[in-house]
């Protein structure tokens, strides 16, 4: 970002939105404070000018707001709410948190301009947007209390009906644990670090005797240090056990705690929250049908701990996990026009085979009205039949004829022969039983 | 919800296009209707890939009257429904008279369709009730078929406009009906290559406040493929990735390998950073010639099979373009035997960036989004620089235990409560998590029966909602076991940690044990009455003598009213954590009192007893030699002889040797600094 000897809002926003692109990217939420004197600048580059000419932007030199990544912009104004007042300043202002949809809020000095003064705004801002945020990590009876850092941003569902933001619970319940290879690097929406903290409240006296007599904040974070917390023992074994756990942070909001290692030495008890709603990761399912092992009839993850009951298969396979008919390139009708005649070379003994690939281009050419290309591989297996060596088993003239007449059947698409769940199925000879005896 | 509705039409036959060759025989060319059902066919196939469930087609052909080949229902939604439904319908016949033929029924047949309530809709309905009219019908027209002229195109839109309006009006008056809200009709009118194009093509136009459509005029053939393929790109927001450098061995040579080029279709928002950033990678257009943009990322062969967690930001599943083409089913059947793949973008500044990678679950494949920007949480402190980092005799390999024990496993049949009531199988996750951890102790230290192997197959079951009479018997066996390794003296594994000299002697390390014990079982009484029957045997084999057994047991019953069993075990681990943290400390304050008023009616191993009893105090404040009764065994002489021995090798601690009554008072130059009064501390004088 370049110096400017004069005020102008739009530059600095463009070089903030600039930097954090690309720095943090698209979807860190970014607080931006943006300190002013609640001046707005004169002539071209002043924020009336910019908001003027907001309509006639190009893609080229779009205005930085709404900022491309989620943000909160703070304004905070070294100038008491009247000053502001008296000109359109505070008006102006005001649409640049709207045009950040709405994101943001603007602080005023309350008073004159003074330190105390600008202090206790900032103060406010402070108490507003950093204050960390506190939950109960829990498991059944076992507790801590947690700092969850960066604080989560409440969630909009994208509903048709009343977007409403949820919040996360200040209590972490702990449901029940998965294996890190059956959860398989779920998407999530963000991520914080876990943080167990000693808390100095009300008839815990942890602490604050300490404080009292004066002694250093090292040892009281020592003796806090040498108390037991679950949050490392949950860790340690998340970590050795190779398991995350699920964690209901909300109704139907979930996420998931596990252990990050930052280095070889360093590591963290970190939570990710899944995307709200009833099933957030196809691949585990409905999240409320979850329970736990001892329920089942046996042990869904064998004896031996040698199976797992996820990933949960959908009913319908994918297109390219059910060896689908594909023939618009002409490679594609090649290929199995190809297959056919290959095992029809080999029979008898690809005899399963060759009906196989027959019946899948016969279904298909029926699906697809393509009843020419039945006659057409009719007439290419009566060719090959003709062709056949001396050598060959009997049955594979048999075999080619058979197959021959049927495909011709089909392909005068009366409804006898060309039923799409018929198979053709080979023809029984004398030979059938004894096919391999001979090359 | 946009469903499509998509239609067909016969209409001419044998149109020389696309030809199989083989040498001696004819070529042979598809018609007009096998490149139309080639192509939609191939639309619901990416469609379903990559939206298998709430997004729906309804096929529908139209000749001397409407056939609509499948309903909404979600079992109708896939690709064999509709081969065979087409099957079942046969290409047209040739000699059918043209002028019967109309795509008109289609049309209407359409409109009808889409007034047809779904499964989610009436799902969402409802869930809403009075609010119902809020859902949305919204839907989509595609009508292939081959018009005469740009005013039959205008004629059927007219047609649609109108039956709209009518069908609309029937819809209001009914509850099995929705109005059509919002409707795109894409005309599609395709003739045969070389022929010219009767119709002109034509952006989106608005027709009513309810309906929009746009006419498209394509060649038979693959480019009508291409024409739909675009499409389906639009309609349901796809982005297209292709992936390069995928090492194949080639058919041929099977020791060299080439690299090839794989295209995918996907959700755009795998895209998002890309689009946000401006950094984009678009490689030339594809191969099909279309005007398509697509995004190019790498191969990166993966080393390791070693599984890890990435920061992941998003998940979409793919279409291959090219499903059966022999590099995409390779790259296809690599990830559904279970391998990921990482990708990497290539960046203008030539640095190398892992941002996607490919992996299959349970059959779909997905592209998963990969975080690369920076991240927020760098160089955090670690756990154990935090509260209770400095504990190193944590249970971890006992927690690791109960997290397998409490891993989740999907129930899919509906399971009912014994009131009828439906069961949710995470509400039972979490009730037994409560069960299982109403008495567990986080460190080594701070428990005996958790160390005992003995222990275990009572502790196993005892936390069970339910015991079989098995259950019940080796329980029962557990704990005479445990007489019998009383009886003969056997030593525990009583943690030293805290505790001055060589610990506790045994007869007090046993009274420990089965103090803990019982709070154990305790904790589970009310789960049913073979859990009481558990306890009534712990009680009765406890190795005490028969007048404390008796006072025991009655100053228990009294606790057992003062709090419930559940709460009391509960807060029993809070304060048996604060507590211990006490003893490593040694930290002596004012807290001191309240904890020992809070300790007065917990019953824990190492607290000291409830001065209300009084024989018990006397007890537990006399030495433990003295403290035994009857005569003394050979043991108990020869141990004290070997501790006298031992004392004497090393220097009796000064606190000991200073103690009253063998309680030293500790940090007493506290009491001096600061003027505070320093209370007892009961444990660390104890014996």
């Amino acid at each position: 970002m370049d110096d400017y000897d004069k005020t102008c809002l739009e530059s600095a926003l463009v070089g903030v939105c600039n930097i954090v692109q690309q720095e943090w990217g698209g979807a860190i939420p970014c607080q931006v404070v943006l300190v002013t004197d609640g001046c707005l600048g004169i002539g071209r580059g002043s924020l009336r000018h910019s908001l003027a000419t907001h309509n006639q932007r190009s893609e080229s030199n779009r205005f930085p707001l709404p900022f491309p990544f989620p943000s909160k912009l703070y304004i905070m104004c070294m100038a008491n709410l009247e000053e502001l007042q008296s000109t359109d300043s505070l008006d102006c202002l005001e649409r640049l948190i709207d045009l950040n949809n709405g994101e943001g809020q603007i602080f005023t000095i309350d008073g004159p301009l003074c330190l105390k003064n600008v202090q206790s705004m900032f103060g406010k801002l402070i108490d507003l947007a950093y204050t960390p945020f506190h939950a109960i990590l829990k498991c059944g009876h076992l507790t801590a209390d947690v700092q969850v850092f960066p604080r989560p941003e409440p969630f909009v569902v994208d509903e048709e009906i009343d977007p409403i933001p949820k919040v996360i619970n200040t209590d972490l319940e702990i449901v029940g644990f998965i294996d890190i290879a059956d959860i398989s690097s779920p998407p999530v929406l963000s991520r914080h670090l876990v943080l167990p903290i000693a808390l100095n409240k009300e008839g815990d006296e942890v602490g604050t005797g300490i404080t009292d007599d004066n002694e250093d904040e090292n040892s009281a974070n020592q003796i806090a240090g040498k108390i037991p917390n679950f949050c490392v023992l949950l860790h340690g074994s998340l970590k050795v056990e190779g398991m995350v756990a699920i964690v209901q942070l909300g109704p139907e909001w979930h996420g998931m705690l596990y252990s990050q290692a930052d280095s070889k030495k360093k590591s963290n008890l970190m939570m990710s929250l899944f995307e709200p709603g009833p099933e957030p990761l196809p691949w585990l399912g409905k999240m409320a049908q979850l329970g736990p092992i001892s329920d089942a009839k046996e042990n869904p993850y064998g004896e031996d701990d040698n199976k797992s009951p996820f990933p949960l298969q959908p009913k319908n396979k994918r297109s390219y996990a059910q060896n689908v008919t594909v023939w618009i390139k002409p490679s594609g009708l090649q290929t199995d026009v190809q297959k056919i005649l290959r095992n029809a070379r080999k029979l008898p003994e690809k005899t399963q085979t060759f009906y196989k690939e027959l019946n899948r281009l016969r279904k298909a050419a029926l699906a697809f009205g393509f009843l020419d290309l039945l006659k057409g591989v009719a007439d290419m297996l009566e060719r090959e039949c003709t062709l056949l060596p001396d050598t060959a088993h009997p049955d594979a003239a048999f075999q080619l004829t058979h197959a021959a007449q049927q495909l011709k059947l089909a392909s005068t698409g009366t409804s006898e022969y060309a039923g799409y769940e018929h198979n053709i199925t080979p023809l029984h000879t004398d030979f059938s039983g004894s096919s391999a005896e001979r090359m | 919800m946009a469903e499509s509705c998509r239609q067909h039409v016969e209409f001419d036959m044998l149109v020389k296009n696309r030809t199989q060759g083989i040498i001696p025989l004819a070529p042979i060319s598809k018609s007009l209707w096998t490149c139309s059902v080639e192509s939609s066919m191939e639309y619901c196939r990416i469609m379903y890939d990559i939206f298998p469930f709430k997004k729906l087609v309804n096929f529908i052909v139209s000749d001397s009257g409407a056939h609509v080949l499948n309903s909404w229902t979600q079992e109708d939604q896939n690709l064999q429904e509709l081969m065979a439904a087409l099957a079942a319908v046969g290409p047209p016949n040739p000699r059918a008279d043209p002028e019967c033929c109309s795509i008109l029924h289609g049309l209407v047949a359409a409109v009808e369709t889409l007034c047809k309530i779904t499964e989610y809709q009436h799902e969402a309905r409802t869930l809403l009730m009075e609010n119902a009219e809020r859902v949305g019908n919204r839907g989509r027209i595609i009508c292939i078929t081959n018009a005469k002229s740009d005013s039959h195109v205008r004629m059927l839109e007219d047609c649609v406009q109108e039956t709209i309006h009518e069908h609309n009006k029937l819809a209001a008056n009914s509850d099995h009906l929705m109005q059509i809200q919002k409707c795109e009709l894409v005309l599609i009118h395709t003739y045969a290559v070389g022929e010219d194009s009767l119709v002109s093509d034509r952006p989106k136009k608005e027709l009513s406040p309810v309906l929009t459509s746009e006419v498209h005029s394509v060649r038979a053939g693959r480019h009508l493929a291409t024409k739909l393929n675009i499409l389906v790109q639009q309609h349901f927001d796809l982005a297209s990735t292709t992936i390069t450098n995928i090492p194949m061995k080639e058919e041929q040579h099977a020791n060299t390998s080439a690299n090839y080029d794989v295209e995918l279709l996907h959700h755009k928002d795998a895209h998002v950073d890309f689009l946000k950033s401006g950094d984009t990678h678009i490689g030339g257009s594809s191969r099909e010639g279309s005007f398509k943009e697509t995004i190019t990322l790498k191969w990166c062969t993966p080393r390791t099979n070693n599984i890890e967690l990435h920061y992941c930001t998003g998940a979409y599943r793919i279409s291959p373009v090219d499903v059966n083409s022999r590099p995409s089913s390779c790259l296809t059947n690599f990830l559904l035997n279970g391998r990921s793949v990482l990708l990497e973008q290539p960046r203008k500044s030539g640095s190398k960036v892992i941002s996607h990678m490919l992996s299959s679950h349970g059959g779909e494949i997905f592209l998963h989004v990969l975080s690369s920007s920076r991240s927020i949480l760098e160089d955090p402190p670690s756990i154990s620089e935090g509260c209770g980092g400095r504990v190193t005799d944590y249970r971890i390999t006992d927690f690791g235990e109960f997290m397998r024990e409490n891993r989740l496993t999907p129930f899919l049949d509906p399971r009912y409560k014994i009131d009828g009531s439906l069961e949710i199988p995470l509400e039972r996750a979490k009730d037994q998590l409560e069960k299982h951890t109403r008495y567990w102790p986080m460190i080594i230290s701070q428990t005996t029966i958790f160390n005992m192997q003995a222990v275990v197959p009572l502790a196993s079951v005892i936390v069970k909602e339910s015991l079989t009479e098995e259950d019940v018997l080796n329980c029962q066996k557990t704990i005479y076991n445990l007489v019998d390794m009383e009886r003969k003296n056997d030593p525990l594994p009583i943690s030293t940690v805290g505790t001055r000299g060589k610990g506790p002697k045994r007869d007090e390390q046993y009274r420990i044990m089965w103090n803990e014990l019982e709070t154990l079982v305790r904790a589970h009484i009310n789960n049913s009455e073979k859990h009481q029957r558990v306890l009534e045997c712990l009680m009765a084999c406890r190795s005490k003598p028969p007048e404390e057994e008796e006072r025991k047991k009655r100053g228990r019953k009294r606790e057992d009213k003062e709090d419930k069993s559940e709460k009391a075990v509960k807060d029993y681990e809070q304060e048996k954590s604060w507590q211990d943290s006490e003893r490593l400390k040694g930290i002596l304050e004012r807290g001191k009192e309240e904890l020992a008023e809070a300790e007065i009616i917990k019953d824990s191993p190492d607290s000291p007893e409830p001065p209300n009893k009084k024989p018990l105090v006397d007890m537990d404040e006399t030495p433990p030699v003295e403290k035994s009764k009857g005569p003394v065994s050979l043991l108990s002489l020869w141990s004290n002889r070997i501790n006298t021995a031992n004392s004497r090798k090393h220097q009796e601690f000064a606190g000991r040797l200073n103690s009253v009554n063998n309680r030293a008072e500790l940090y007493q130059h506290l009491k001096e600094e600061n003027g505070m009064e320093t209370a007892e501390n009961g444990k660390a004088s104890r014996q």
